[in-house]
């Protein structure tokens, strides 16, 4: 018997090219989500807001039939951009938005940490970007559903329901709106979940954090605001900070009189800094000293 | 001898699950091997007899007491779970003392205690890293340190050889083998025959959560020895090698497999068929690339012996 | 009582007192502590900062006590012993069952009520210390120019017991829920930031099925102001009333966390 002499030899063949190698990842992530407890039931009901709004449209187009239940005007019928940032930009909204990333967000990578999958997944024809790009996926999946989705839906069920393009033609630049502003909060909540679920292999506590920094940073504004009366400490709160944005892509007066620049700057600063922090912390490899 | 622990009737289903079914069986002190496929109902056995579970049908007494939420009994009794879990954040040392302070020992002798363990298991020197840094191997002997630093006259060993490497497996074997002679019970559950066998003569067999037998392991060995065994040889040319075994009086039949340059060997002697190997090898100068017996398994010698 | 009740409740203490060790020298060293101290240092930074603007600018100060308060309420009441009692009560069970670790407490010498309370009482004192020591150095910097007025002492006193009875109260509560729920978050989370907040709107007898109402009631009720929308409709019940409510839900609570307990299978998930 001949014992060959084994050496390390590189490996020259090439690796298949697939198109979305991100997508398994993005498609077990969503699947996982529904398959927790209560998760469809809030999902359902979080969506409730859009139905709401939906049959303030129709409402709006039907003023006459349901004046029995309105002895006045109702400002709040009035369907233009500020219906649609209303109902996008809004705390309750905001607020489901951060609850549905608990669900859907907070074991996204603390999970992968504490079964110590990560060198699993880079043991593939993986990159790192693609594995960001799947577990992005995740939460641009739910958060559209609630966003975009919604927004677009409105915008079209106006038209139908008036029954003409005036609606288009006065805010033709709207759908551009709803678009822009879904991908910048869905942008930046995925950076913002995504780089929570990095720091730690705890679920619970990572649900903790992604809650807990959202809420503290409304405190804070709150607190600085009242002892300062100064409408800068409004670039504290996450909130805040996505209204303002919202309020210049609706073109809408900003709920804090200083400019969206800062808190746009105040986001896009969030997002970089947890897209380096991501970076260093998943790694394929974890050396523990 | 007085058994230590006996079951009676002792069921335990999981929804429409079958984990155990009607388990009545003594056990004496000394060693003995808990043997069975992945997922006969070792686990559910072990976890039964300490309490862990509750059982559907039957009883489960530990010195004659019954164990669940008895908990001083388990002054007397240590555990090394299945499962790789630790409180990740401690070192060595600090887990040791933890969980002999549980044991309402006084300081000075919980440093003493967990010393002595410590030192059993060889990690002593590491006993200052977080156990995060420890190897598999050592986080398999800090489980095995933990279990006996109490030094309990039960010890139950939940698969205590998983994932370690050759050498690993020998230091634990050898640590395992060097409680028996002390009057103690010992437990030890595995899906490998060698292993159980390198530790005791008694076994007990499990299989599809019923016990399937119990007794010395030489029984089963013989048993074991004549059932038919399929060996995959891959090399440099399966038919020379095909047409020197089937001159063989040991050898039922061989086959040539799909895979290219593969040969499966049908033998009813494995000793004699494993022994001749390498001369053939090295006579007919046959490259070797891989030898592996597909039904070298807990489930095949089960499937064997149920057929049987 | 007998020499074996006896017996047994001295077992039960030292047993309580074994566990209690572990986890407190293990919780003040863990990661998540520290994080949890900064968080919890946090309002101390808020005070420094009022503090220094009121040195340098113009305007008359608002007294430091009254910012101080107000700080208590908005930060610590409403948020931060929320976030606390709920992260470490659910982790009393939740993190043993998790981490499969629960097999090391529950193979040793000890009852399993004694784990549960042991447990429970070392991340109270934790987290009790953890908020104390940022109650008061808030405090301190607050009150910096009246620091020899004695009766804001008292003051520090009352919320710091407050706070510290919010704290036990509620890890108690999430405690039971850590042992009866597997995900037991967005349950707390609901509950401490829905239900608490929700049913202080409600009018008559609603508001005394929260535990925030009792905390409240501990607490003097602000005139009309900037901050009295903190106590929004709060219909405080007696101070004595109230005590007596929050140790009696935290015995209730933790009793049926130790009940459910000794009697809940735990199966580890893979």
């Amino acid at each position: 018997m001949t014992i060959k002499e084994k050496g390390y030899a590189h490996w020259d063949g090439e690796f298949l090219d697939k198109k979305f190698p991100w997508w398994p990842i993005a498609r077990y992530g969503i699947k996982l989500t529904f398959r927790k407890k209560f998760f469809k039931l809030f999902f359902a009901g979080s969506l409730v807001p859009a139905v709401i709004f939906l049959a303030g449209i129709y409402v709006s187009e039907r003023l006459e039939d349901f004046k029995f239940m309105f002895q006045e005007s109702v400002p709040f019928l009035q369907i233009n951009p500020a219906y649609f940032e209303t109902y996008l930009s809004e705390g309750f909204m905001l607020f489901i938005l951060i609850v549905i990333l608990i669900f859907c967000g907070s074991g996204l990578i603390s999970d992968d940490l504490k079964h110590n999958s990560l060198q699993l997944y880079f043991a593939r024809p993986l990159k790192k970007k693609d594995y960001f790009l799947g577990k992005t996926a995740v939460i641009v999946f739910f958060l559209f559903i609630l966003t975009l989705i919604p927004g677009l839906v409105f915008f079209i069920m106006k038209l139908i329901f008036a029954g003409s393009f005036k609606f288009f033609l006065t805010y033709p630049w709207l759908p551009l709106s709803i678009i822009g502003y879904s991908i910048l909060v869905t942008a930046f909540f995925s950076f913002y979940t995504l780089f929570i679920s990095s720091l730690s292999k705890n679920r619970r506590y990572v649900a903790i954090l992604i809650f807990g920094i959202y809420i503290s940073s409304d405190i804070f504004h709150a607190i600085f605001y009242d002892n300062f009366h100064s409408h800068y400490f409004s670039l504290l709160s996450i909130r805040a900070n996505i209204q303002q944005v919202s309020a210049f892509i609706f073109s809408e007066k900003t709920p804090y009189p200083i400019s969206w620049i800062y808190s746009f700057l105040v986001l896009t600063s969030i997002c970089v800094l947890a897209g380096f922090i991501l970076k260093k912390k998943v790694k394929g490899v974890e050396i523990v000293k | 001898m007085k058994p230590v622990v006996e079951t009676e009737h002792l069921s335990k289903w999981y929804g429409n699950v079958l984990g155990l079914s009607d388990v009545s069986l003594q056990i004496e002190p000394g060693i003995t091997g808990i043997l069975g496929p992945n997922g006969a109902g070792k686990s559910t056995f072990l976890k039964l007899i300490l309490g862990q579970l509750k059982p559907n049908i039957g009883t489960c007494a530990i010195k004659g007491e019954m164990i669940r939420n008895n908990y001083a009994l388990f002054s007397n009794i240590g555990f090394c779970p299945e499962q790789d879990a630790f409180y990740d954040e401690l070192t060595g040392w600090q887990f040791m003392i933890g969980l002999l302070k549980l044991h309402h020992f006084s300081s000075s002798e919980i440093e003493i205690r967990a010393r002595k363990a410590l030192e059993i298991v060889e990690l002593i020197e590491d006993k200052d890293r977080i156990i995060k840094s420890y190897s598999r191997g050592m986080r398999q002997r800090l489980k095995f340190a933990q279990a006996i630093a109490h030094d309990p006259e039960i010890i139950i060993l939940d698969e205590p050889l998983n994932g370690l490497d050759p050498l690993g497996r020998r230091k634990v074997i050898r640590l395992i083998k060097s409680y028996k002679g002390e009057g103690r019970t010992i437990l030890v559950s595995s899906h490998v025959l060698p292993e159980i066998e390198a530790m005791t003569k008694r076994i007990i067999l499990i299989h599809q959560g019923k016990i399937f037998a119990q007794g010395d392991i030489h029984y089963i060995r013989d048993l074991i020895d004549t059932h038919p065994h399929i060996v995959s040889i891959k090399c440099s040319d399966p038919r020379q090698l095909a047409s020197k075994f089937i001159q063989e009086d040991f050898v039922l039949n061989v086959n040539f497999s799909s895979t290219e340059g593969t040969l499966l060997v049908k033998t009813n002697n494995r000793d004699k068929f494993f022994g001749i190997l390498p001369s053939l090898f090295v006579k007919y100068d046959i490259d070797v690339e891989e030898i592996t017996s597909p039904d070298d398994n807990l489930q095949a010698v089960f499937d064997y012996l149920v057929g049987k | 009582m007998g020499q074996e009740s006896r017996g047994r409740v001295s077992f039960f203490l030292n047993s309580l007192k074994d566990v209690f060790t572990f986890f407190f020298s293990m919780g003040k060293k863990s990661k998540k502590m520290k994080v949890f101290f900064l968080i919890g240092v946090l309002p101390v930074v808020v005070a420094l900062i009022i503090k220094l603007n009121q040195f340098f600018s113009n305007r008359t100060p608002i007294r430091g006590i009254y910012i101080f308060d107000n700080m208590t309420i908005a930060i610590y009441l409403q948020f931060l012993i929320l976030i606390l009692a709920l992260f470490y009560g659910t982790s009393v069970c939740s993190e043993e069952v998790e981490g499969k670790t629960l097999t090391y407490l529950t193979t040793r010498p000890v009852s399993k009520s004694a784990v549960i309370i042991g447990k429970y009482a070392a991340y109270t004192s934790l987290i009790i210390i953890l908020t104390s020591i940022g109650v008061i150095l808030s405090f301190l910097v607050l009150n910096v120019n009246d620091l020899l007025d004695f009766s804001l002492y008292k003051i520090l006193l009352r919320d710091v017991a407050v706070l510290s009875l919010g704290l036990m109260c509620y890890t108690a509560f999430f405690t039971f829920v850590g042992t009866i729920m597997k995900k037991s978050i967005l349950f707390g989370l609901v509950f401490s930031f829905g239900w608490e907040n929700v049913i202080q709107y409600f009018p008559g007898s609603t508001q005394r099925f929260a535990i925030i109402h009792y905390l409240k009631s501990l607490l003097p009720v602000p005139q009309t102001g900037r901050f009295s929308f903190l106590m929004f409709r709060l219909e405080p019940s007696s101070a004595l009333f109230s005590i007596f409510m929050i140790f009696l839900i935290t015995g209730v609570f933790l009793g049926l966390a130790c009940l459910l307990f000794s009697w809940k299978e735990y199966i580890f998930e893979d």
